[in-house]
C-alpha cells in the first residue's frame, strides 16, 4: 500500500506540472498580461517563486483520486509547502542472500570467519605475485585479465555471483572452445528422445518468437539459417543390400527400386533407347 | 574419619546455579546450596534440567561427588577434575547428554557452562545434547539460540588464547520449544578441541567501534518457510537505513520426530519442537566485539514472522545501545575467563546497563566468595559513552590438569 501512495503522490506532481505548462499555451488567449510577463522573465532568468496557478489542478486532482479509492484522503493545502518524502522500503522487497561460500562459511558449524578471505594470489616460493615485475608474472597477469575479459559476464548472474560450481564449469567449457574443441563439454549427450524432442521444439519455439517479435517491432535480425534438405541417399552401412530394404529375412523392393533396376523401358523410350542407341552407328550402314 | 571435613562454600536459592557449580569445578571448591525452591509448594527444589546438568558434570569430570536432598532443595558438590570424559571406549569420542522430555531451558543454558568449562579440561570435550529435551532455538525462559552461541560467544574464547579453529558447535537438528515450553528433541554436539593452561590476559578497554555488518540467521522448524523472507525482511526493514551490510541466512527444517510416549505402542513417533526465530549478530569495526539479539516465537503462538523480526531488530539496536565491548549474553564468560586467568589485570569495558544487571553483580560477589580478587570499576574517560572499565585481576587458578609438575 505504500508504495501505491508513493507512486501516486509522484503522478499528481507531474500531472499538475503538466497541467501549467498547457495552460501556458494552449489557451494561451485566457492568459493576463502579467502571465506572460511572468513567462518571459521566468525563461530569461528564474522561476518566481509564488506558482499561485499550480495550486488548483492539484487539488482537483486529488479530489478526483480519492474518490477512486477512499483510502486516500487526498493531498490537504497544508501539504503543498511541506517537503515530500518518498520511501523507497518496498522497493528493496527482494533480500539480498549471502553469496554461496558466505553462507557456507556462516552456516557451517565452525565459528564464523570475522572478515572475509582476501585471496592473495601467491606463487610457489610463497610470495606474493602483486610485486614481481618479471616477464612470467607479467604474463601471468595479462592471462588472468584476458581470462577476466573473457569469463566476467559469467559473473553477472545474481544467483551465484563467483566463478565456482556451474560458473566455473561454464568457464571451462569457454576456454575449452577457445582452444578448438568442437563440441560442448555441457552438451548432454544422452538423453530420451523425448527430452531432445521437447527440447527442440522449446528451442525452435524460442528462435520463432524471437524472430516474429522482432518483425512486429521492426528490427531487422541476422538471415535464418536455412535447413539443411537430406544429402540425397543415406548412408546403408557394411553388408548392407546395395539396393531394397533387408527386413524379416527378405530383401523388399519397393517399385521405385525395380524401375530403376529395370531401367528405363522400350515401349515409352522408343528407337532412342540406350541399348540401340545412335552411338552406335551400325544401324545407319 | 580421617579426612576433616571439607570446607563447604554455602549459597542459597537456585540463583544462577551453574554458574556456582562451574565456579566450583574450576576452583575446585566444594559448594552447598540450601532453599532451593524451598518456598515452592508444587516445585520445590531442583528442577529437571537442573539434574540434567548436574549428570552432565558428572560425566566430564572425574571423582566429583554431589548428594541431593530427598527434596532436592539442598545441594551439596564435592568438585573432581575435569577430564572431558572422552577415556569411554565404546561410543566414540563424545559423551552423550540426554535432556528428559520435560526440560524447559534452552541447550544454550547448558553450553553456555560447558563452555566456561571445557578449556580448562585434561581433554577434548565433545559432547552431544539430544533426547526430547533439546532445544536448539532461543526460548521464553530467555536462553539464546545455538547460532548466537556459534557466532557470538564461542568468537570470545580466540581472545583467552584458545584456537577457535578447534571449536565446532554441530547442529545434527533443529528444535524450537515444543508444547507449552517444554522439550524439543533438537541434536546438538559441542567439541571443544582446544585447552589452555591459564587464558591470555583480555585487554578490551578500547573503543566499542561502531557496527559494520549486521548477520544472522532466521530458523524455522516445521512451520512455513516462508517465515524466514519474512522475518528477514521485516528485520531488514528496521536495520538498512542504519547499516548496509545486511545479510540473514534462513534456515529450514522439518520438526524432530520423537517417540509419541505411550507404552502400548513403543514405536508411535510424533512431531514436536515446531516454531520459528531470528537471531542477529551485529559485529563492529572494533575486532572482537560482536553484539547479538535472538527473538524466538512463543510456543504458543499467535504472531507473525512480522512481528518477531521487527521485535529482533529493535532488541539487537537495543544491545548495541548499551554499549560496551561486551553484551549481556557474553559477560559473564569473559568475566569468568579474566578472573581464572593469570595474575595480572585484564581490562574490560562494559556498557553501565550489562555490569547493572543482577547477573553480573552477582557473579562478581560470587567470584569473589570463590577467591577471585575484586573488580575495579572507572568510568570510561575518553568519549561520553558513560561506559565502565572493569578491571580484573586473575587468580591464576587455570588448568589443573595440565599443570605442570
Amino acid at each position: 500500500m505504500a508504495s501505491m501512495l508513493g507512486k501516486r503522490k509522484r503522478r499528481t506532481i507531474e500531472i499538475s506540472k503538466g497541467d501549467r505548462d498547457e495552460s501556458g499555451e494552449s489557451d494561451a488567449s485566457g492568459l493576463d498580461v502579467q502571465e506572460i510577463f511572468r513567462r518571459h522573465f521566468e525563461a530569461q532568468f528564474k522561476p518566481l517563486p509564488a506558482a499561485q496557478k499550480s495550486l488548483k489542478p492539484v487539488a482537483e486532482e486529488s479530489a478526483d483520486e480519492s474518490e477512486e479509492d477512499s483510502d486516500w484522503e487526498g493531498i490537504s493545502d497544508d501539504e503543498e509547502n511541506a517537503v515530500q518524502v518518498v520511501e523507497h522500503t518496498e522497493a528493496q522487497a527482494r533480500a539480498a542472500a549471502m553469496s554461496k561460500e558466505e553462507l557456507k562459511s556462516f552456516m557451517s558449524s565452525k565459528l564464523p570467519k570475522s572478515a572475509p578471505l582476501v585471496s592473495v594470489l601467491r606463487d610457489k616460493a610463497g610470495a606474493s605475485i602483486e610485486d614481481d615485475p618479471s616477464e612470467a608474472a607479467n604474463l601471468k597477469k595479462d592471462l588472468a585479465l584476458q581470462r577476466l575479459l573473457a569469463e566476467s559476464h559469467l559473473l553477472d548472474s545474481a544467483r551465484s555471483p563467483t566463478l565456482s560450481g556451474n560458473n566455473r564449469h561454464k568457464a571451462t567449457d569457454l576456454r575449452l572452445q577457445a582452444l578448438g574443441s568442437k563440441t560442448s563439454i555441457l552438451k548432454q549427450e544422452k538423453m530420451p528422445m523425448s527430452h531432445r524432442k521437447g527440447i527442440i521444439t522449446k528451442n525452435s519455439e524460442k528462435e520463432d518468437r524471437r524472430r516474429r517479435e522482432a518483425r512486429e517491432n521492426g528490427i531487422i535480425l541476422e538471415k535464418a539459417k536455412m535447413k539443411k534438405t537430406s544429402e540425397g541417399m543415406r548412408d546403408r552401412g557394411v553388408g548392407a543390400p546395395g539396393v531394397g530394404k533387408f527386413s524379416g529375412g527378405t530383401l523388399k523392393l519397393s517399385k521405385k527400386d525395380i524401375s530403376d533396376i529395370e531401367g528405363p523401358q522400350r515401349g515409352t523410350a522408343g528407337r532412342g533407347g540406350r541399348g540401340g542407341g545412335r552411338g552406335r552407328g551400325k544401324r545407319g550402314r | 574419619m580421617a579426612t576433616p571435613a571439607p570446607e563447604f562454600l554455602r549459597f542459597t536459592t537456585h540463583k544462577s546455579l551453574a554458574q556456582r557449580l562451574v565456579l566450583s569445578t574450576l576452583t575446585g571448591k566444594p559448594i552447598h546450596i540450601s532453599q532451593i525452591r524451598s518456598s515452592s509448594t508444587t516445585n520445590p527444589g531442583l528442577t529437571p534440567h537442573e539434574i540434567s546438568f548436574l549428570r552432565l558434570l558428572d560425566s566430564i569430570t572425574n571423582g566429583s561427588v554431589m548428594q541431593i536432598s530427598y527434596t532436592g532443595t539442598t545441594l551439596t558438590y564435592m568438585p573432581g577434575l575435569i577430564t572431558g570424559g572422552a577415556v569411554t571406549g565404546g561410543s566414540g569420542d563424545v559423551v552423550r547428554c540426554a535432556l528428559p522430555e520435560t526440560c524447559r531451558r534452552g541447550v544454550s543454558w547448558f553450553l553456555l557452562p560447558l563452555c566456561m568449562l571445557a578449556p580448562f579440561s585434561k581433554g577434548p570435550v565433545n559432547v552431544r545434547f539430544e533426547g526430547e529435551g533439546v532445544i536448539t532455538s532461543a526460548t521464553e525462559t530467555g536462553d539464546v539460540c545455538v547460532d548466537t552461541i556459534r557466532t557470538a560467544i564461542l568468537p570470545l574464547y580466540e581472545q583467552f588464547g584458545i584456537m577457535g579453529s578447534k571449536l565446532e558447535l554441530r547442529v545434527l537438528q533443529r528444535s524450537c520449544a515444543g508444547p507449552s515450553g517444554k522439550g524439543g528433541g533438537g541434536v546438538v554436539e559441542l567439541r571443544f578441541g582446544s585447552q589452555v593452561r591459564l587464558p591470555k590476559t583480555l585487554h578490551l578497554n578500547r573503543s566499542p567501534g561502531r557496527v559494520k555488518r549486521i548477520r544472522g540467521v532466521a530458523y524455522c522448524t516445521g512451520v512455513a518457510a516462508s517465515g524466514n523472507a519474512r522475518m528477514i525482511h521485516a528485520a531488514r526493514g528496521v536495520l538498512n537505513p542504519l547499516v548496509s551490510d545486511v545479510h540473514v541466512a534462513a534456515q529450514y527444517d522439518q520438526a524432530p520426530l520423537v517417540s509419541r510416549g505411550d507404552k502400548s505402542d513403543p514405536k508411535a513417533k510424533k512431531r514436536t519442537g515446531i516454531g520459528f526465530g531470528l537471531c542477529l549478530i551485529a559485529e563492529s569495526s572494533s575486532e572482537g566485539v560482536i553484539y547479538s539479539a535472538d527473538v524466538p516465537a512463543p510456543s504458543s503462538g499467535g504472531v507473525t514472522p512480522e512481528d518477531i523480526g521487527k521485535q529482533c531488530a529493535y532488541q539487537l539496536l537495543d544491545n548495541i545501545s548499551q554499549g560496551g565491548c561486551v553484551t549481556r549474553v557474553g559477560a559473564p564468560t569473559v568475566l569468568t575467563l579474566m578472573a581464572l586467568g593469570s595474575e595480572d589485570v585484564g581490562r574490560l569495558r562494559l556498557g553501565r546497563d550489562v555490569i547493572g544487571t543482577e547477573d553480573i553483580i552477582g557473579l562478581g560477589r560470587d567470584l569473589k566468595k570463590f577467591g577471585a580478587s575484586n573488580w575495579g570499576l572507572r568510568d570510561a574517560e575518553d568519549d561520553g559513552s558513560g561506559d565502565i572499565i572493569v578491571s580484573v585481576k586473575g587468580s591464576a587458578v587455570g588448568n589443573v590438569g595440565r599443570k605442570i609438575a
